[in-house]
């Protein structure tokens, strides 16, 4: 039963997911964006807040998200503000604003062209700038090391780590939004050569460039644009200490605690959108969430089908809006992560109105 | 669920300099963040969230610092947040962090915004790297000659900015500018760099830190019982808008009007001039202060500048303004726009030492960013209702 | 290195970064550079990397009480890095690893100079490898090799303890042009002014514009317009150059705002030809002289000033 508290999100849109798209990021924004305020049945001038998850390194110039303020529409002047963070954390922004109360819609937008540039180059930036930075150790080098721990440990095997990517791929084929889809060989695929041992192509996440947008309003107002508002019954999200060399690679304890605080434990989901970049996360988040062994996780692909940074985790929350819009399950939780190793994590529960 | 009250009960931060190499970038801001947890009687325990803000990661060349800087703020097993609006960074920060308490999403919360610019070269940053640029004030220099030839305004009005806000600094203890033989002639004197802006009219380049713990009614009593007293927030408000179309006004900028009309009308105040006791206000290039009093209602239009000649923005003025001695005397780039919070709510709190203003119940905070086109500002008072409505 | 596709612009950002260490990175460096790896004591454990601070509680550590750990150590975990980039510490194949070291209780990231994948496992026993030159830097340690003895051992102290650190970060982007432009570079190669007029407003916007930002209406070659190559100076400033990486300029340089005949369009901090700093003023009748294919500036036409007090406030 929804009370005034409750926020919903009434509209949403997903870029193409490409290789490397000819489109500037501001371009990408503001189609979303056109997108996202016609899904929800309203227009830009309705919009009281908008907060831009995006970064300066992944666009390559300091500001860039200045002019990416034309796209959004701060016409006539807007309450609006700027996360350096995948754009889930600007709609955990937009979701605390609106609790107060005094205004009702708001959207968040992710974007990331992570064509432009070698990511080897960049990720090392966010480390640890006198231990690891240096060494160029960047965040595919630490999923591996995350990877090799796991497989030490017991808790997956290369196998396995090979079937949740085909999973992942597979079900991509029915989603429109995806940049790699399609069934391949897991024998095949388990002799080709590491591209970073243990991990193996089919394991990373493709170079994604896209952009998402998500449109969200305070109850009374939600009921009133939109007939089939999927609620949000739970947003929170943890971090923990950087060096993945202090910490238990095998866990996701941040995870865990904003899933506690979302409350995904009232009850069950029907599935799962996360931001599984790496096949051998599945594995952790899994079990950090407390997920039923039989729960679906990413339908739509995942990040093993689209990955674009600063944009991915904002993208598990628009698709797992839609899961419930059309019908294929009422509550489902998403999941953003930030950092090495799951440094930091986001934890989303929607549910659908009662059928 | 509605707005709730929030209280800060901690401010800190550093000692502001060119350059800060006796500490590494988590020793800076943990400089700040200590001595806020210490004024609060906190330990980093006592935290539920961090809120951390700085402008372009490129200054230093540290991307998403957040996550770096996690455990150096105590967020380990916490809610680590990061906002950045360019310039206004500072003040958004401090925003967000109410936001936070204020939906009773939080109980304590910790908001630190930091530069630490000497690690790279701002001009480098603010360019891209590329050659010409502009740098910072070479971009608002027009602003600034607009504003001059509009209102009618005497040439010394810049000057005399100077030199406030450095006498000023002289009684802060963290200012980065100790310029205590700061004259008119002097100021005047000095390298034109970005015409009509001379050397001694623009901000340093600083490294330094803000933090500021905010927490809810229960916590803001709790201090106040305690002697320890709280400044508490009645409003505050962000705005952004586009920063070129033809006919935009970038000297009083409707983003600025629209700001303020919302921030007031959440305080309760209907004549700023009048309700607001002092003010710490977003001037890197001395002709910003008359701008902005202007542009945030507190001066009439073309009459901000008045303010300044008659002395009415100065310490012993009837509208102190800057009194911390401002971005002129202290510029970490991330941190400046909190630390214009923080200080409003130390004068507030009676704890602005040597340069408190006797009596100060309301304050204004209030920082701008990129080209004059974003505005974070709230205004604090030393009780949740000072105005009797 | 292929040219970029049509479309595309190359750009490196490229900075010498030196970072402060301050007392326990800086101690640990020190250490480094005399061939010594030290952790910090963290209640009962060793933290090697070593931090100020407790990262679990944030509570501040003691600055001094460190303690030697290794030099050799266990790999906890390692990955193998076939094809290194050129901020890895090697270029030839090598190992990552987490190796806790003899001692300490978390583990250290380096390379490990294994040979080949198949020598490195979980568990296996690495000392450092020192290079020559030290600098008081992680890679003072050139990597870890498999063994208990650390190698290339010497006296060398620094002379100095160290407190600073380079870094030098440089990353190329291979960036979209985008449509406007591209054909408004296309327009400026033919020495054509161009720009394009918002269908709900009016307003006219320079050439690359992509979007009208109070209608938020996308800006198409529908919309363009042949502009006037002639505008009347508004405003302006006079800027003197700093010295920085990458600066170009020497001495003192005007940039001006010109409002565009017959349009509303003002374009911002162009550069002046033929016009000496001391007489750049508001009013001065102007005229776009071209480069090969850009603006190289605005040249005074010689006709009288524009006298209208307004103008100045023509900013934008």
């Amino acid at each position: 039963m929804a009370s005034s508290d409750d926020i919903a999100i009434i509209g949403w849109a997903v870029s193409p997911m490409e290789r490397r798209t000819a489109k500037t990021e501001q371009q990408m924004l503001f189609e979303v964006v056109s997108d996202a305020v016609d899904h929800a049945g309203i227009t830009r001038a309705d919009v009281d807040f908008t907060v831009a998850g995006s970064c300066d390194y992944v666009a390559g110039q300091a500001f860039s998200f200045v002019q990416n303020i034309d796209a959004v529409g701060a016409w006539p002047p807007k309450r609006d503000s700027h996360v350096e963070m995948d754009g889930a954390w600007a709609l955990y922004e937009t979701w605390i604003r609106l609790l107060a109360g005094d205004i009702d819609v708001a959207l968040a937008t992710g974007s990331g062209r992570s064509s432009t540039a070698d990511p080897a180059l960049i990720y090392p930036m966010e480390m640890d700038p006198f231990y690891l930075a240096p060494l160029g150790a960047d965040a595919l080098s630490f999923s591996a090391l995350q990877a090799r721990a796991l497989l030490d440990a017991g808790k997956v095997t290369e196998r396995q780590m090979a079937e949740i990517a085909l999973r992942s791929r597979t079900s991509a084929k029915d989603n429109p939004h995806t940049q790699v889809s399609g069934e391949f060989d897991l024998d095949e695929a388990l002799a080709t050569d590491y591209v970073r041992a243990p991990l193996r192509k089919h394991d990373l996440p493709p170079i994604t460039d896209g952009a998402a947008c998500v449109v969200i309003a305070r109850a009374d107002k939600a009921r009133e644009i939109c007939q089939n508002p999927v609620w949000i019954k739970g947003f929170a999200h943890y971090s923990e200490l950087h060096n993945p060399g202090m910490r238990d690679l095998l866990t996701s304890p941040s995870t865990t605690l904003a899933a506690k605080a979302a409350g995904l434990d009232e009850a069950p989901v029907d599935f799962a959108e996360l931001q599984v970049a790496f096949s051998h996360e599945e594995v952790i988040l899994r079990e950090a969430l407390g997920l039923e062994d039989d729960t679906p996780v990413n339908r739509s692909g995942g990040p093993l089908a689209a990955n674009p940074v600063m944009a991915s985790g904002l993208v598990r929350i628009a698709e797992s809006a839609r899961q419930i819009r059309e019908g294929q399950g009422r509550r489902g939780v998403a999941h953003a992560t930030s950092g090495p190793c799951l440094q930091q994590n986001l934890v989303c529960v929607l549910e659908g109105d009662e059928r | 669920m509605s707005h709730q009250p929030c209280a800060v009960v901690g401010v800190g931060q550093t000692h502001h300099k060119t350059r800060r190499w006796d500490v590494s970038l988590g020793g800076l801001v943990r400089e700040a963040a200590s001595r806020a947890l210490e004024d609060a009687q906190m330990d980093w325990s006592d935290i539920d969230a961090v809120v951390l803000g700085k402008a372009p990661d490129l200054f230093e060349g540290v991307m998403k610092p957040e996550l770096y800087l996690t455990d150096a703020l105590g967020a380990h097993g916490k809610p680590m947040f990061r906002v950045h609006t360019a310039g206004s960074v500072g003040a958004t920060t401090g925003i967000v962090a109410a936001h936070h308490v204020e939906t009773g999403r939080h109980k304590r919360v910790l908001a630190v915004a930091y530069q630490k610019q000497s690690e790279g070269n701002a001009q480098f940053a603010l360019g891209s790297g590329r050659g010409g640029s502009l740098g910072a004030g070479g971009a608002f220099a027009p602003y600034m000659r607009s504003y001059i030839a509009r209102s009618g305004s005497p040439l010394d009005i810049g000057p005399m900015v100077a030199v406030k806000d450095r006498l000023n600094a002289l009684k802060n203890p963290y200012a980065h500018l100790k310029l205590a033989d700061i004259s008119l002639e002097k100021v005047k004197e000095s390298q034109m760099m970005w015409e009509p802006v001379r050397y001694l009219e623009s901000c340093p380049s600083s490294d330094g830190a803000c933090a500021v713990v905010l927490t809810d009614e229960e916590g803001g009593k709790a201090a106040a019982a305690d002697g320890r007293p709280p400044a508490w927030i009645l409003g505050t408000a962000v705005r952004s808008e586009p920063s070129t179309f033809p006919g935009r006004d970038p000297v009083t900028p409707q983003g600025a009007f629209d700001c303020a009309d919302d921030l007031y009308k959440q305080a309760g105040i209907t004549n700023p001039r009048e309700q607001l006791d002092c003010a710490e206000l977003y001037v890197p290039f001395s002709w910003y202060e008359p701008m902005w009093l202007e542009a945030h209602r507190i001066a009439e239009k073309g009459a901000g500048w008045k303010m300044v000649e008659s002395g009415e923005t100065a310490l012993d003025g009837d509208f102190p303004v800057n009194m911390s001695g401002g971005v002129l005397s202290s510029n970490p780039i991330g941190a400046s726009g909190l630390l214009r919070l923080a200080e409003a709510a130390l004068q507030v709190r009676g704890m602005a030492g040597e340069h408190q203003i006797d009596g100060a119940k309301v304050a204004l905070g209030q920082a701008y960013g990129a080209a004059a086109q974003y505005f974070s500002m709230w205004v604090v008072a030393n009780s949740l209702d000072p105005f009797g409505r | 290195m292929t040219a970029p596709a049509a479309g595309t612009v190359e750009m490196t950002i490229r900075f010498p970064y030196k970072r402060s260490l301050g007392p326990v990175i800086g101690a640990f460096m020190t250490g480094l550079a005399s061939q010594q790896i030290l952790g910090i004591r963290n209640g009962a454990e060793v933290m090697c990397p070593p931090l100020e601070w407790d990262p679990r509680t944030g509570k501040e550590l003691q600055h001094d009480d460190l303690v030697e750990v290794g030099p050799a150590g266990t790999v906890v975990s390692w990955t193998w890095v076939p094809k290194p980039s050129a901020q890895h510490p090697l270029d030839r194949p090598f190992a990552l690893a987490l190796i806790k070291l003899d001692g300490a209780d978390t583990s250290l990231t380096h390379a490990v100079d294994a040979g080949s994948l198949d020598a490195m496992s979980t568990g296996m026993r690495v000392a450092p490898r020192w290079k020559a030159e030290r600098q008081g830097h992680i890679t003072d340690i050139e990597a870890f090799v498999p063994g208990e003895e650390p190698q290339g051992l010497d006296d060398v102290l620094p002379d100095e303890p160290v407190a600073m650190m380079p870094y030098n970060a440089e990353i190329p982007y291979t960036l979209p042009i985008a449509v406007n432009t591209l054909r408004n570079a296309a327009a400026l190669r033919e020495h054509r002014l161009i720009g394009l007029r918002c269908p709900v407003c009016s307003r006219t916007y320079a050439g690359d514009r992509a979007f009208c930002p109070i209608d938020t209406t996308a800006l198409t070659a529908e919309h363009e317009v042949e502009l006037p190559q002639t505008g009347t100076l508004t405003n302006y400033t006079i800027i003197t150059p700093v010295q920085y990486p990458g600066q170009t300029e020497t001495e003192p340089f005007a940039r001006c705002m010109i409002l565009v005949d017959d349009s509303d369009l003002v374009l911002g901090y162009q550069p002046v030809i033929d016009l000496p700093v001391d007489q750049v003023r508001v009013g001065v009748r102007v005229q776009l002289v071209w480069g090969d294919t850009d603006i190289d500036g605005w040249q005074p036409t010689g006709d009288p000033d524009v006298d209208d007090p307004d103008l100045v406030n023509r900013i934008y």
